[in-house]
């Protein structure tokens, strides 16, 4: 029986892995989607309307196995989905927390939802401060795939005239709670901006999808599918093409290539029978991630590629870049004390943000260079947080807690990381996951910059929250353990010269034309904006790509 | 994403997870910590409650002082909604926190006694509150007692969680969401963006 060849193998289905398996079956092409994880059953495995008195834990788990949580989204509302079989390890000195989610549709099943535009702004920012290189694409080449992405998914914003935060295509936003205008108020005294959030969540009915029913569950999953997840919306699609075979529980591990260099297809190991399998393409998206994507292929050595495929300019897995997140400030805003609950917490609190105001005008004008955008959020949540701080106990305790329900804010910082060359990815030489495949290892650490915009955030979310009438109670001590963000950028950066960018243009691989990354990989660095929406519309736009080699006969069907 | 992170901090401090989960920013369910255990559970309370970990007499103190940290007064409290259960529960699952709760309630019961002749339990409840208020009010703190305030901070705060993760807690706060919404909630005060002549405290 003669080997199965698809025409491309794709190795992932989040943002990504999704965008690219749907565009390409429908555009007629047979696709094997390779994925690490289960697929999820919503009916089964989310568990979002489910109140904590219905958990055997409320919520927080088996203490018993607290050490081998990856933390905050690792619960009882969505029990087994986050990895922890598969290790990566640190480099001495770098600390790094990376919870992944390798179910079918990765972290789009939980994301945050928040979608901005990358501007001109971010793509010419060396142009504009002289540090690092400018992307190698302008925003009016990649604006109409944002327009076309923002059309498929829905996302709810309104119209704010920032170029350096382009507006989209967006359904009605969602609506200002009371702390919202209170703070926005405060922001105008101080003169930055508190608007909309860019949220790929539905106001309206959208793409056979309900609108939002604000249950603020968001996190552990839709279900409804009003917010965009490859498994509500792209693989659906994908499937009824019936160009697509979707294979669970593969890891994969490396690119396979033929005799002249060029990718052929990717061997992976089956987690039910342990057994290496490969599979064959004439093309290969990959799509697992940053890091991930680094390590599968640094992890493909061969006779062509002795430090990795496509690896001649050893480029690959360095110019780490992460989100810097952290607590700016926290306080409370006494106007509410004592009113009636409200819904704060409906739209899982991505409802606002302060985009980047800083070194707009001027890319000097601060004491770091770029900028950093920040989300407010609070009110009455899920927990009445003052329960645990308030002093005291017994019915004027109990009073208090009611009381201070609605009052809590808080501002979260989002600053992009410079490159530099100590913050990258390689394989660990000694570490071996339990498939026996060489283990990622982070080397990272914040640089300096970033430091300054945590340190310039915090005086201006306390400034903000005192002019809105508010009481700053603190910061967080410090900015969160790298990873957290999940936004990490930069193992596969794109750009013209081989020498020195591991993929053009495209997101295609200089040295091997066959050769696609569609994540985070591609992107120079991380800018002040999130991830989701920039690889869907530059993943789109590598595949439209690749369609037309296809179509030109540069790679025959299969 | 955005923040809930006061609450998850604070929810993450009482659970004493890794103090790097404490700050993502976006969740508004502070639950972090894994469980593998994929049948759900619908705790219903029985008739009378065999504690896990507790012996009886612990259990009667442990029951004690959930209902003085949270009283049943105008609106249910911890004994309503079965706060004791919860914190045995928890602690039987917590081996980290075993040893300083089963402490911390003979250093009370030796405390009583040492002060008013009496265990917790033979106490008055003016006795009681008069033994506990130091513990729980910086205002009030006294020397020598920081293990008590440690127990009985622990204790304070395996009650709260206790109580407002339950539906009479949730009622106690009418959280939000108890409710869906048709459309996105909308602040009702769009005349007032400052919020400077908002209607009364309701409490």
């Amino acid at each position: 029986m003669p080997k199965q060849i698809y025409d491309v193998i794709v190795i992932g289905s989040g943002a990504g892995g999704g965008m690219a398996i749907k565009t390409l079956c429908e555009a007629g092409l047979k696709v094997c989607c390779i994925n690490a994880g289960r697929r999820l059953d919503p009916a089964k495995d989310f568990r979002n309307h489910r109140k904590p008195w219905q958990m055997k834990f409320r919520g927080f788990g088996d203490p018993a196995k607290r050490s081998e949580s990856v933390g905050y989204m690792d619960s009882e509302w969505v029990p087994g989905v986050w990895e922890h079989e598969i290790r990566y390890t640190t480099a001495p000195g770098t600390e790094w927390t990376w919870p992944r989610c390798w179910a079918v549709g990765g972290k789009t099943n939980f994301w945050g939802r928040s979608s901005a535009r990358f501007g001109d702004i971010d793509f010419r920012a060396a142009s504009l401060d002289g540090y690092d290189v400018d992307w190698p694409l302008t925003y009016s080449e990649i604006a109409p795939y944002y327009s076309r992405v923002e059309r498929m998914i829905g996302v709810s914003s309104s119209v704010q005239n920032r170029p350096s935060n382009p507006d989209g295509e967006y359904l009605p936003p969602f609506s200002f709670r009371c702390l919202d205008h209170i703070l926005q108020k405060g922001a105008e005294k101080i003169g930055v901006p508190y608007l909309h959030d860019r949220i790929a969540q539905l106001t309206v009915d959208h793409a056979g999808h309900p609108a939002c029913h604000y249950c603020g569950a968001c996190t552990t999953g839709c279900d409804t599918g009003s917010f965009f997840s490859t498994p509500w919306r792209f693989l659906p699609l994908a499937e009824g093409t019936k160009n697509l075979e979707l294979r669970t529980d593969a890891l994969a591990k490396n690119i396979l290539v033929d005799e002249n260099g060029i990718a052929n297809g990717v061997a992976y190991l089956d987690r039910k029978t342990k057994q290496e399998v490969e599979v064959y393409g004439r093309a290969v998206i990959v799509a697992a991630t940053n890091v991930e994507t680094a390590r599968i292929w640094l992890n493909s050595k061969s006779r062509h590629w002795p430090a990795g495929i496509a690896n001649s300019s050893g480029q690959l897995g360095r110019n780490l870049c992460d989100h810097l997140y952290g607590e700016s400030a926290y306080g409370y805003l006494p106007q509410l004390l004592g009113q009636p609950s409200f819904p704060d917490s409906v739209g899982d609190n991505t409802i606002v943000w302060m985009p980047r105001w800083q070194n707009l005008k001027d890319p000097h004008e601060e004491k770091f260079i770029r900028g950093y955008s920040v989300y407010p959020g609070g009110g009455c949540g899920e927990y009445p947080w003052y329960a645990t701080r308030a002093e005291g106990f017994g019915s004027s305790y109990k009073r208090e807690v009611k009381r201070r329900y609605p009052t809590p804010v808080s501002f979260t910082i989002q600053a992009p990381t410079l490159r530099m060359d100590s913050n990258f990815v390689d394989i660990d030489p000694e570490v071996k996951d339990a498939y026996g495949i060489p283990c990622a290892r982070i080397h990272f650490q914040w640089d300096e910059n970033a430091l300054k915009m945590w340190e310039h955030s915090k005086q201006v979310c306390a400034d903000l929250l005192r002019a809105a009438g508010g009481e700053v109670e603190g910061s967080g001590d410090s900015p969160n353990v790298p990873g957290w963000s999940l936004h990490d950028t930069g193992t596969c950066r794109m750009g013209h010269d081989p020498k020195k960018f591991v993929t053009n243009a495209f997101g295609q691989a200089h040295e091997v034309p066959n050769l696609y990354a569609c994540d985070a990989s591609v992107f120079l660095n991380c800018t002040d904006k999130t991830t989701t929406i920039s690889i869907m519309a530059f993943t789109l736009r590598s595949c439209e790509h690749l369609l037309e080699k296809f179509r030109r006969g540069d790679l025959k069907r299969a | 994403m955005a923040a809930q992170d006061l609450q998850r901090r604070e929810m993450l401090r009482i659970m004493a997870t890794a103090a790097a989960a404490s700050k993502f920013p976006g969740f508004a369910k502070w639950a972090f910590i894994c469980a593998h255990d994929a049948s759900p559970v619908e705790r219903v309370r029985p008739e009378s409650y065999q504690p896990l970990f507790f012996s009886p007499s612990e259990y009667a103190m442990v029951e004690r002082l959930t209902e003085l940290i949270i009283p049943s007064d105008t609106t249910p409290g911890a004994k309503e909604a079965g706060v004791a259960e919860f914190v045995d529960f928890m602690v039987a699952h917590d081996t980290e926190q075993q040893y300083p709760m089963r402490l911390g309630i003979s250093w009370l019961n030796a405390h009583c006694e040492r002060l008013l002749g009496k265990t917790f339990m033979a106490l008055s409840e003016a006795q009681q509150l008069s033994v506990l208020q130091p513990l729980a009010y910086k205002s009030k703190y006294r020397e020598g007692e920081e293990d008590g305030r440690k127990f009985f901070s622990a204790t304070k705060e395996l009650t709260v969680v206790g109580f407002y993760t339950t539906e009479i807690g949730y009622k106690e706060i009418d959280n939000p969401a108890l409710k869906f919404y048709a459309k996105s909630p909308a602040c009702p005060h769009t005349n007032d963006p400052e919020h400077k002549h908002l209607p009364p405290p309701k409490w």
